[in-house]
């Protein structure tokens, strides 16, 4: 083990307030500092996961207070896993808008200082969001994620952005007043804010109040996690930040807001009837965005709807619980993050020179940004969960799992959905490949650090479709640790395993 | 804290006027049509959510938690610290928050010469 | 490493490598794309045996690879097929766009069939089976023709089938913990009854779907006249029958324990017919040479549904005799059609004319193949269609006969249609210059036609292969090796000697001909203006075959059979579907306060109905 799991939050909080310092030196430390920074604390984090796949769960406590009473974090196969995937996708969307010409349209270097500043905060606070054992100061980092996450949506000056920004801010607030009240009942009753702490100690709680604080909390988490009906901000949020953003958005920021419900239902609270809250919650919101996504007009708000409507599968497949439905949902999150990043970096320099970004702008593109356009097609194909490509594993887990529990009318509701992704997914392909060019816009090449990336994604893509095995055994690993909560709360507050 | 035993009227008028100030931000922010106001409905709730929040850690007659001989040998009762600097904690947050809605308000202002909510609507659907 | 690795790795690395290949040169790509065909399919003949077996372990789940005599059946047709169409395709395809793209998915096409008949377990099946779907999808769309139309109605109920199958591959495994197809053949008896039903007609609609069965054939007459002739050789001959094999898979394992056994056959029997006798009338209208060897396709198939539904031992066999004849005859027309296409650059039934002369080949070989898919003794197709009507006389399906009768002879008035719009009849000056097909197009199609008429002589020689096959599928071994004599015994004793029907026949026929040749050895050349033009002067560019509304009595006799269009139904519930999507959108109305009162009031929802739905 080479370091200890505050460095993975520490280091980029450091780094990001270092840039501007680092750019009056240097202006293209900026550009620089983020990758170097986030090569650096994948190296930890990958280092820390294999380490806790063998030795159990890391512990830190921060300052010497030790759990219940001081903020700890927790890295566990569980959390390591999703802090790994964020970083390595924060890497990726790095090297993808290293030097993305949008970003160096701009005249003077102060918005490539706030891109990257934004960016770096915005991973460091979705990593801290699943390390966290500490319920305030998961409300930080989830405040820190949404400030810098409108931030970034409203980075572009000439779109509609700011109208998206704040919609997200909007709703964000909302979301972070309803878990404010949350923490403030459990507090109020129960005195403590650690995590452990209060899953030992919730069933203390009148049910009264252990039912309104899962309501509000179920409420704040929802909007993070795109629940419908909160996730009127996330089409539009997607659709106007950035590329590499709505690539961070898909991999990164949503898999800390589903994180957030998980970690409520599976961990804090043990209540009924949550499970099959969100099985239905999470059919509702598949079911509603599939719908929206299907007659878009345009792509990046198709594909923001594609994306809203996986993380209603996720939801399902969280909501049948069990090790297979853990391992399917993971499975899910993890396919979502590669593909739908891939498609929101591949079909940004599709649009690339649109103004409006209709996906019949798109028409015979694929002869004029082949390898593009192949990347895109490819994570489409991935995406609706044609073998032999990642998607269909995750799938099939979903369905064996659902299967398993016996919900059959869930699978074939499932499944139904799934023929409106294939739909709407060929009939871009389609426009790409098969129907003449028919507008005169020019096209745009990608970078070659954007084509790196998203090769590295494609290639992914393709090895976990080929050989599924590189990726389940820590799928495995991780969901029995989400599910052991015993050991989660021993853990932590025995600190078997601690590093002070 | 058990709300039944201790219902003085310091405690109701604490525990009203947050309620109250949450409602009217509400109000403001879900009916209001200019963004104006809407930010400052947010703004007004986040401040009925701080006061109820420090109203839980407030004690009949504590002292301010700070862990000196001085002030504890006076008075051992001290109000509950945690809240108070949740409530530090949150009340920058929304400073942050309300800095960041304001700076949209205006770029959208700029954008589309309005500030009625109702009218910026180029997303939808 | 066995010859299943070996066979498939060829596959797909060659499908990658064409692709690749595209990049230095066409004629690598060729050489590629045509090697491994060959080489696979050679050494898979040469070296498979049954009962080899290969697995993988991915993702937790076994997935097992093996061949046995009724999956070699069906290899046969795949692989000869893909290789007289793989030949054929060199120069149909010549000077066309993405044949990089082109061929890598006709060999993942392949590599998918293999798969599915190989596979061993329903995960492996349906890996292979989507494989198969989104190449050929991926082929069908490939002209650029209208792809979001007929491509997207081509996947929507290749999907369609395709999770269906899937719904019922996680039923079966949720409760026999297993996805092998042994395990489900063994443990089927044991499910619940409800689950024995749906996982029967679940798989059985996604077979449907690939056999272009009614009502789930919308999809086939574009998707086949859409493709490329060179792949439709392949898509109506093999990937169709993909469907049949999963169908007699059903029917033996799962359909004949089922208490509903009887009912559901007859349904599927009947479907069966009536898909035989729409899709024969509906070919018999059609104007375009593709379209109406793609309604025959349909109809063709219909017939072996109707075999594979009734399931008796002599209806199975006939049914996989039709389909690997369906095979042979229907590839060999559309590679015909796919010939006529190139050279005279049409396929409009109303303009061509008169090629005889011009393609001879390729007419000799459309001549057999026509006469084959109509039934006509020598050739194989009666053979087949003589042992479906015995099995129906035999099971008393005397109405089921009728019917298919009726649909086997309305299947002249096609084949004669495509035999006369294509080669006979006045020739055009427009066709003047048109000139045979390339050695490498006319050997392969001659090759099937030998094939037709070889099989129509010796059925017996694939009499031995079903009748290993079905041995497999748990039938007993035929009687007194009666594919020797190419003879049947029905129920009532009688032996029938096919043979000795076919030579009978033939002797007739030759019979005809020979008085025919002799007393008219006149014959002459006859040209336009030989004609009778009631004192008119016929003209050389005028044509006086005609060949428009060929069949417009017959039309309108029947034309209220046919006002009843499947397909218009399906595309208004796909455009009710479409609009309530797009109704369902407006939730999103863009107001912020909007969704922030959507957040609010569900808020409020929830914490007032939470006792009812959580309990602490």
């Amino acid at each position: 083990m080479v370091g200890s799991p505050v460095q993975l939050i520490a280091i980029p909080l450091l780094a990001a307030f270092l840039m501007p310092l680092l750019g009056k030196a240097w202006k293209e430390l900026v550009r620089l500092t983020p990758g170097v920074v986030l090569l650096y604390l994948l190296y930890l984090s990958v280092d820390l996961l294999s380490y806790t796949i063998g030795h159990g769960r890391v512990v830190e406590v921060i300052a010497g207070w030790t759990p219940p009473w001081g903020i700890n974090l927790v890295f566990s196969p569980f959390s390591g896993f999703l802090a790994t995937l964020m970083l390595f996708m924060g890497l990726l969307v790095w090297i993808y808008s290293y030097r993305f010409q949008p970003f160096e349209d701009y005249d003077d270097y102060e918005p490539t200082l706030k891109y990257y500043l934004l960016l770096m905060m915005l991973i460091t606070a979705s990593v801290g969001v699943v390390l966290t054992g500490d319920i305030f100061n998961l409300f930080v980092f989830i405040e820190i994620l949404g400030i810098t996450a409108y931030g970034l949506t409203a980075y572009y000056r000439g779109r509609d952005g700011a109208e998206a920004s704040f919609k997200y801010l909007f709703i964000g607030s909302l979301s972070s007043t309803f878990l404010l009240l949350a923490i403030m009942i459990i507090y109020s009753q129960l005195g403590t804010l650690n995590m452990a702490d209060i899953a030992v100690r919730a069933h203390e709680l009148k049910p009264v109040y252990k039912i309104s604080a899962l309501v509000l909390f179920l409420v704040a988490f929802g909007i993070e996690a795109e629940m419908f009906p909160l996730n009127g901000w996330a089409p539009d949020a997607y659709s106007q930040a950035p590329a590499p953003v709505g690539a961070a958005f898909a991999g990164i920021v949503v898999k800390a807001g589903l994180y957030t419900v998980i970690r409520l239902i599976y961990t804090l609270f043990d209540v009924g009837g949550t499970y099959e809250f969100l099985i239905v919650m999470g059919l509702i919101t598949m079911i509603i965005a599939e719908f929206a996504a299907f007659s878009q007009a345009r792509l990046k708000r198709m594909l923001a709807y594609s994306s809203i409507g996986q993380m209603g599968l996720v939801l399902v497949a969280f909501g049948i619980g069990k090790e297979e439905g853990v391992y399917a949902a993971l499975f899910l999150m993890f396919n979502h993050a590669i593909i739908k990043s891939l498609l929101f970096m591949s079909g940004s320099y599709l649009v690339y020179k649109s103004k409006n970004k209709y996906i019949s702008e798109l028409n015979g593109i694929g002869k004029m940004l082949p390898v593009t356009s192949f990347l895109f097609a490819l994570g489409a194909f991935a995406i609706v969960g044609f073998p032999p490509f990642a998607g269909f594993w995750s799938k099939l887990a979903v369905l064996t799992a659902a299967a398993d529990s016996g919900m059959i009318l869930i699978i074939a509701l499932i499944l139904s959905i799934s023929l409106i992704e294939v739909v709407y997914y060929l009939r871009v392909v389609n426009r790409i490949y098969f129907v003449k060019r028919d507008t005169d816009l020019e096209i745009t090449k990608p970078t070659p650090q954007a084509m790196l990336s998203m090769l590295v994604l494609g290639a992914i893509i393709l090895v976990v479709g080929f050989y599924p095995d590189v990726i389940t055994g820590i799928l495995h690993k991780a969901s029995a640790t989400l599910l052991d909560k015993g050991s989660y709360i021993n853990d932590v507050l025995s600190l078997s395993q601690t590093i002070n | 804290m058990d709300l039944g035993n201790n219902l003085d009227l310091l405690t109701v008028t604490f525990y009203g006027t947050a309620i109250a100030l949450v409602l009217i931000g509400l109000y403001a922010a879900l009916v209001k049509r200019s963004l104006i106001k809407v930010v400052i409905g947010l703004s007004i709730v986040d401040s009925g959510i701080h006061l109820l929040l420090v109203s839980i850690g407030y004690l009949k007659n504590g002292t301010a938690p700070i862990f000196s001989p001085a002030v504890i040998d006076k008075n051992p009762t001290m109000v509950d610290p945690v809240p108070q600097a949740l409530v530090l904690t949150a009340i920058v947050i929304g400073f942050a928050v309300t800095a960041v809605a304001l700076a949209l308000v205006i770029r959208l202002y700029r954008h589309h010469k309005t500030v009625n909510i109702d009218e910026i609507k180029n997303l939808k659907w | 490493m066995n010859i299943i690795h070996i066979t498939l790795g060829i596959l797909l690395g060659g499908a990658v490598l064409t692709y690749f290949a595209n990049k230095i040169s066409g004629i690598v790509r060729d050489l590629v794309f045509i090697s491994s065909i060959v080489v696979a399919a050679v050494l898979f003949f040469i070296k498979m045996t049954p009962d080899t077996v290969a697995t993988f372990n991915l993702g937790g789940i076994t997935l097992a690879l093996g061949m046995n005599h009724f999956g070699l059946l069906f290899s046969i047709i795949i692989l000869g097929l893909a290789v007289l169409a793989g030949f054929y395709s060199l120069p149909y395809m010549k000077g066309k766009d993405n044949l990089g793209f082109f061929y890598m998915n006709y060999l993942l096409s392949i590599f998918g069939m293999m798969g599915i008949v190989m596979a061993k377990d329903l995960v492996t099946f349906f890996i292979f089976w989507e494989i198969m779907t989104w190449s050929s999808y991926l082929i069908v769309v490939y002209n650029g023709n209208n792809a979001n139309k007929i491509g997207i109605k081509y996947i929507v109920f290749s999907a369609l089938g395709a999770y269906s199958m899937l719904m019922a591959i996680v039923m079966v495994y949720s409760q026999l913990h297993s996805f092998a197809i042994a395990d489900l053949a063994a443990g089927f008896t044991t499910m619940p009854a409800g689950y024995q039903i749906a996982i029967a007609l679940l798989l059985m609609t996604g077979f449907a779907v690939k056999a272009a069965m009614m009502p789930l054939h919308v999809w086939a007459p574009d998707a086949y006249s859409n493709s490329p002739m060179s792949y439709t050789a392949m898509f109506s001959g093999a990937l169709s029958k993909m469907g049949v094999y999963g169908l007699v898979i059903v029917f033996v394992t799962m359909v004949s324990h089922l208490p509903q056994n009887i009912w559901i056959r007859e349904t599927i029997a009947w479907l069966g017919a009536i898909t035989a006798v729409m899709g024969t009338l509906y070919a018999i209208f059609q104007d375009d040479a593709k379209r109406l060897l793609a309604y025959s396709s349909i109809a063709q198939l219909g017939y072996i549904i109707t075999g594979v539904a009734i399931g008796t031992s002599e209806a199975m066999i006939a049914a996989l005799m039709l389909a690997v004849l369906h095979g042979i005859f229907k590839a060999n027309l559309f590679m015909v059609v796919g010939a006529v296409e190139r050279q005279a650059g049409t396929t409009d039934l109303t303009v061509l004319t008169g090629l005889i002369r011009k393609m001879p080949w390729t007419f000799l070989s459309a001549l057999i193949a026509v006469i084959a898919l109509a039934g006509v003794p020598p050739l194989a197709g009666f053979v087949g269609k003589w042992m479906l009507y015995e099995s129906l006389i035999t099971n008393s399906n005397y109405i089921l006969v009728i019917v298919i009768f009726f649909s086997s002879t309305a299947a002249f008035l096609y084949a004669y249609k495509i035999l006369y719009g294509i080669f006979l009849g006045q020739e055009e000056p427009e066709y003047k210059d048109v000139k045979e097909a390339p050695a490498l197009m006319v050997i392969p199609m001659l090759i099937l036609s030998t094939l037709l008429l070889f099989l129509g002589t010796f059925p017996g020689y694939l009499f031995k292969y079903i009748d290993n096959a079905l041995v497999v599928m748990g039938y007993p071994v035929s009687q007194n090796k009666w594919w020797e004599m190419s003879a049947i015994f029905n129920d009532w004793g009688n032996k029938v000697n096919l043979d000795l029907v076919a030579y009978a026949v033939l002797t007739v026929f030759i019979t005809i001909a020979v008085i025919l040749f002799y007393r008219w050895k006149n014959t002459r050349y006859v040209t336009t203006k030989d004609l009778s033009s009631c004192g008119e002067m016929p003209k050389d560019d005028e044509n006086y075959s005609f060949k428009l509304d060929f069949y417009k009595p017959f039309e309108r006799a029947i034309s209220p059979l046919l006002k009843y269009k499947i397909s218009k139904y399906y595309d208004e519930f796909a455009d009710g579907m479409e609009a309530f999507f797009d109704w369902t959108r407006r939730i999103y109305n863009g107001n912020a306060q909007t969704y922030a009162i959507y957040v609010v009031t569900f808020l409020v929802i929830l914490l007032l109905i939470a006792n009812n739905i959580f309990s602490a």
